[in-house]
């Protein structure tokens, strides 16, 4: 009798663990579900932030056929954080119109918690760089004469490269709006 | 007819230069100007000048915050330079201008890292005549008050990699006598929050 139920345990046991294998094994074939297109499943996209040295730098800040808008920021900048949702505001609505980036003056090391986290939470979707250097005082120069060095900055470039709008402290969106409704023309039908 | 049109002309043109606005330069305090003697009260209330502060070669300016991360990653090289240059008769002075920042706050932070005085800058008004708008931001003054440099401490906030110790080069060159090569650099930082922000 203990022989006979140790049988059907093993039996048993055996059996489970096939089971198992075949449901794993399944899951793993199973298509992933194309994700839908609803703003829900966008802010839960991964954000990627790109870290880039001051070579890469001098060639993002070069505008590239389209008005290009920087913004630099920090996670630990308060006014920063605050202005981001215009900033998100400001991006979709001249989506495909204007090249629009975000630079990241945090440590390196936030490249991989920090910065993207806060970057989801806002549902930002504009490309977003960390600026790795060790001369942020050349930095400031080489974007704008009239960066102080505080931040938050924005600057907005036209096509030619010439300033056309910038601000050091939170962007003042109907300003802003003005400008770049300025440089994007509605197309003539 | 050809006359009227020449002074109406001549009007707007007057008005146009009076009304258009410029890029304001107000505030914009450029190397080589010298400092009037100010006051201003420490955090204990007690008021001091800018003469009876500065060393016998001259003071520094440097505004700070009490909850700025880019002041936090400088405070012990600041303090280490002004303890470095106080022998050679350069003092420095904290000025907080931070609107957003308490009296409580700032005395607490200043008693913990700095030994130099830290004077309130209420209303933003010395930093409006200055033209200060990050923290840090130093301006270096020498005995007879003229501005010899002003902007970062160095060029790399974190201190990992400083290639250009733009303070004390600038201390040192004008201690031997010997023109400052690089006198403004900018100064990177956390906005001073100003009143009506």
């Amino acid at each position: 009798m203990r022989v006979s139920i140790f049988t059907w345990t093993k039996a048993s046991v055996k059996g489970w663990l096939f089971v198992l294998i075949l449901s794993v094994a399944a899951s793993a074939q199973r298509p992933t579900a194309p994700a839908p297109k609803s703003s829900v499943s966008r802010s839960a996209a991964p954000v990627v932030v790109k870290l880039v040295d001051e070579v890469a730098f001098k060639k993002l800040i070069v505008p590239n056929g389209k008005p290009l808008l920087i913004n630099f920021w920090a996670t630990w900048c308060d006014p920063c954080r605050e202005e981001f949702p215009d900033l998100v505001k400001l991006d979709n609505e001249y989506k495909g119109k204007i090249d629009f980036i975000t630079v990241s003056l945090d440590d390196p090391e936030d490249i991989a918690v920090a910065v993207p986290k806060f970057l989801a939470l806002m549902k930002a979707e504009m490309p977003a760089y960390l600026l790795k250097t060790a001369d942020e005082s050349a930095v400031i120069s080489s974007v704008s004469k009239d960066w102080q060095g505080g931040m938050p900055f924005t600057v907005l470039f036209n096509e030619k490269g010439e300033t056309k709008y910038f601000r050091q402290g939170k962007v003042v969106l109907e300003t802003l709006r003005v400008e770049l409704t300025k440089l994007t023309p509605p197309a003539i039908p | 007819m050809r006359q009227k049109s020449a002074v109406l002309f001549t009007v707007f043109a007057m008005l146009a230069f009076v009304l258009i606005p410029t890029t304001s330069e107000a505030g914009d305090f450029a190397v080589g100007t010298t400092l009037e003697n100010f006051s201003l009260p420490d955090t204990a209330g007690k008021t001091h000048s800018f003469n009876d502060l500065k060393g016998k070669n001259g003071a520094v300016i440097v505004f700070l915050s009490a909850q700025c991360p880019v002041v936090k990653a400088y405070n012990e090289r600041v303090s280490q330079i002004a303890a470095d240059y106080a022998a050679k008769g350069i003092t420095f002075i904290g000025i907080n201008s931070n609107s957003t920042e308490s009296l409580d706050w700032v005395k607490s932070h200043a008693a913990e890292n700095y030994k130099f005085p830290m004077l309130i800058d209420k209303g933003n008004v010395f930093a409006d005549k200055l033209g200060a708008t990050v923290t840090p931001e130093v301006y270096y003054f020498d005995a007879k008050n003229v501005l010899k440099y002003h902007g970062a401490i160095d060029n790399d906030r974190s201190g990992k990699a400083i290639t250009d110790n733009y303070l004390r080069t600038a201390f040192d060159a004008s201690l031997s006598g010997k023109p400052i090569a690089k006198t403004k650099a900018n100064a990177f930082g956390c906005s001073i929050k100003r009143i009506a922000e």
